[in-house]
């Protein structure tokens, strides 16, 4: 065979069972481990379990002690089984169940009727089968579990009042009772640890919350004070206030997390450019917003932005940002005190204002005005753009 | 002179505060707590309370409890509420247990002043925030005005436009500059504003009021 060969020359890698298998994927592993065909290998272990149970033994050391092969990336990770080892265990504590249903009740040599344990034993293993392998098996369904384990419950409960009906000899009862103890354990214990770890689950989050508000009281009441004495004492325009107040900011967005909307919109934008400009230049942007919030235009926001560093560069001090967004239009106002602007002494390579804003805003449909502050001082840029709408007939 | 009483429950800021107000405001006592804070304002019947808007003690209704406390004296001291949030539902539930106004606390030791000053002579000090959420509760921008019929449930057109100016940064002088109208009249608006905020029961107001049990 090549695949021997080619074992041969290079030093031959782990054994490992295959991620699709029939049973467990001893065999199909050892066969491609040897270079053997997998019916020969199938064969060997037939007959080694003839040979005083060698085969069962060889079979379940090499399942314990080989690992599965990785998965493949676009695989999902469950072993795939093609043989339904549950509903055979099901089935096989059916027979057991029929045996001891029906044998006569008297005149046995022992007192345990044959079957009752038996039963027991595969029902169990059908249902250890159920939870341990078939719920990581892609290939079969949770009804399919639960259809298993309520049969192999069923099977056990109905078993064991059969026999008790019957006035059975004690050791026969002490496996009714067992039988049905365990059947009913089956049933329950599921929805038990269910509801226990919903409870559980509950009450973590419920502290986390707790611990949370707690923080978040703290904070408030420690820390924001500090940060707010901080910009009062050093004066708004200084250094030592501009950090403390995008400490408070962030502090703040922190804290109140998930109680403002966290869309995308214009205000939200205009919010963090303020505070990046405010992080870089000696100045205090105080952004107001009204009206319903609306996805944010890029040209206005491109404009508000260079409005808003042209006031920061130039006039400093504070800054207040006025948004406005009603069903026809959005209107953005950006004022400053500082010296003022006169567009018509402005030399023409001075593209902030000329193209940034206003040229960006005609290009849009929307207008821009750049104009003195009221009495005269600062400036105000005034951003205006209609929404876009159907055209009405 | 102004009498004031500091209500903070932060010593470190009422010590900062007090170092920091103008001359002309004379700070005659400081509260902790909203239990003293009651207590001190009946005793000193200051003109002006600058009042925080969270407040440790009483039943916990912070700055709010303090100014429905004191109702009986509010003809006679005003109260000027500070908060470290700027965000404006922090501020209207003592807006509308009755305070005059409000400025955050970042505001510096003159703005201060300025703004105990204009609550002493009876006005309103509207934050250009609070002038924002004003626009918004009343419906004033996204033009549901006429569907309010109640007078108190709307604003005027003048008051609409006043408070978009204070929105935009506009101090009273510069608003009555841009409207041609005296900053007596300004006032007047703003005053009018503050009334409606007070007392209006717009659907935006009560349920907000209702959601943190003002009401």
């Amino acid at each position: 065979m090549t695949t021997t060969s080619a074992h041969a020359t290079t030093r031959p890698g782990l054994m490992t069972r295959p991620r699709r298998v029939i049973v467990s994927g001893v065999a199909a592993g050892l066969a491609e481990h040897l270079g053997w065909p997998v019916a020969t290998v199938r064969v060997l272990l037939v007959v080694l379990v003839l040979a005083g149970g060698a085969g069962i033994l060889l079979y379940l050391w090499l399942w314990a002690l080989t690992p599965l092969r990785p998965a493949d990336v676009d695989d999902d990770s469950g072993v795939r089984r093609a043989v339904p080892g549950a509903a055979i265990l099901v089935s096989l504590a059916g027979v057991a169940a029929l045996v001891a249903a029906i044998v006569p009740r008297y005149g046995l040599p022992t007192p345990l009727v044959p079957g009752a344990l038996e039963t027991v034993l595969f029902a169990l293993a059908a249902v250890a089968w159920s939870l341990g392998f078939d719920r990581s098996d892609p290939g079969r369904s949770a009804r399919y579990g639960v259809v298993v384990r309520s049969t192999a419950a069923g099977l056990m409960i109905l078993l064991g009042i059969v026999l008790l009906l019957r006035e059975p000899p004690a050791l026969t009862a002490v496996v009714a009772v067992l039988l049905i103890v365990l059947g009913s354990g089956v049933l329950f214990i599921p929805r038990v640890v269910t509801l226990w770890s919903e409870v559980l689950a509950e009450r973590a989050g419920r502290v986390r919350e707790e611990q949370r508000a707690e923080i978040a009281a703290h904070l408030h009441d420690s820390v924001l004070q500090t940060l707010a004495l901080i910009q009062n004492r050093a004066g708004a325009s200084s250094e030592v206030a501009r950090l403390a107040r995008a400490q408070e900011r962030e502090l703040r967005d922190w804290l109140f997390a998930g109680t403002g909307p966290v869309s995308e919109d214009l205000a939200t934008e205009l919010r963090e450019i303020a505070s990046e400009i405010e992080l870089e230049y000696p100045v205090r942007i105080d952004v107001v917003t009204t009206g319903e919030t609306t996805v944010a235009s890029a040209a206005i926001v491109a404009a508000a932005r260079e409005a808003m560093l042209n006031a920061a560069r130039h006039a400093g001090g504070e800054v207040s940002v006025y948004l406005e967004t009603s069903p026809a239009a959005t209107d953005v106002f950006v004022r400053d005190r500082g010296p003022g602007v006169d567009l018509a002494s402005l030399p023409d390579d001075r593209l902030g204002i000329r193209e940034s804003i206003i040229g960006r805003m005609l290009r849009v449909g929307g207008t821009a005005r750049v104009s003195p502050g009221a009495g005269g001082a600062g400036t105000e840029v005034h951003l205006h753009l209609d929404s876009e709408r159907e055209p009405t007939p | 002179m102004t009498r004031v009483l500091i209500v903070d429950d932060h010593s470190i800021f009422r010590s900062g505060l007090r170092a920091d107000l103008d001359d002309t405001i004379d700070v005659v006592g400081e509260a902790a707590d909203v239990g003293s804070a009651v207590a001190q304002i009946a005793a000193l019947e200051p003109e002006v309370v600058l009042l925080d808007v969270h407040l440790p003690g009483g039943a916990g209704g912070g700055g709010a409890e303090v100014i429905r406390s004191s109702a009986a004296l509010l003809d006679r001291v005003r109260f000027l509420a500070l908060s470290v949030s700027d965000s404006a539902e922090d501020v209207v539930g003592v807006i509308r247990a009755g305070a005059r106004g409000y400025i955050t606390k970042g505001s510096s030791g003159a703005e201060v002043s300025a703004a105990v000053a204009s609550v002493a002579g009876g006005d309103a000090v509207f934050s250009p925030r609070l002038a924002g959420f004003v626009l918004d509760a009343f419906g004033a921008v996204a033009g549901e005005q006429a569907v309010a019929d109640d007078e108190l449930d709307r604003l005027s057109a003048r008051e609409r436009e006043v408070m978009r100016l204070i929105a935009r940064g506009y101090a009273y002088k510069e608003v009555a500059a841009d409207l041609f109208i005296s900053i007596k009249t300004v006032e007047t608006h703003v005053s009018a504003v503050l009334r409606k905020l007070q007392l209006s029961s717009r659907h935006e107001l009560t349920a907000w009021a209702l959601e943190r049990k003002l009401l």
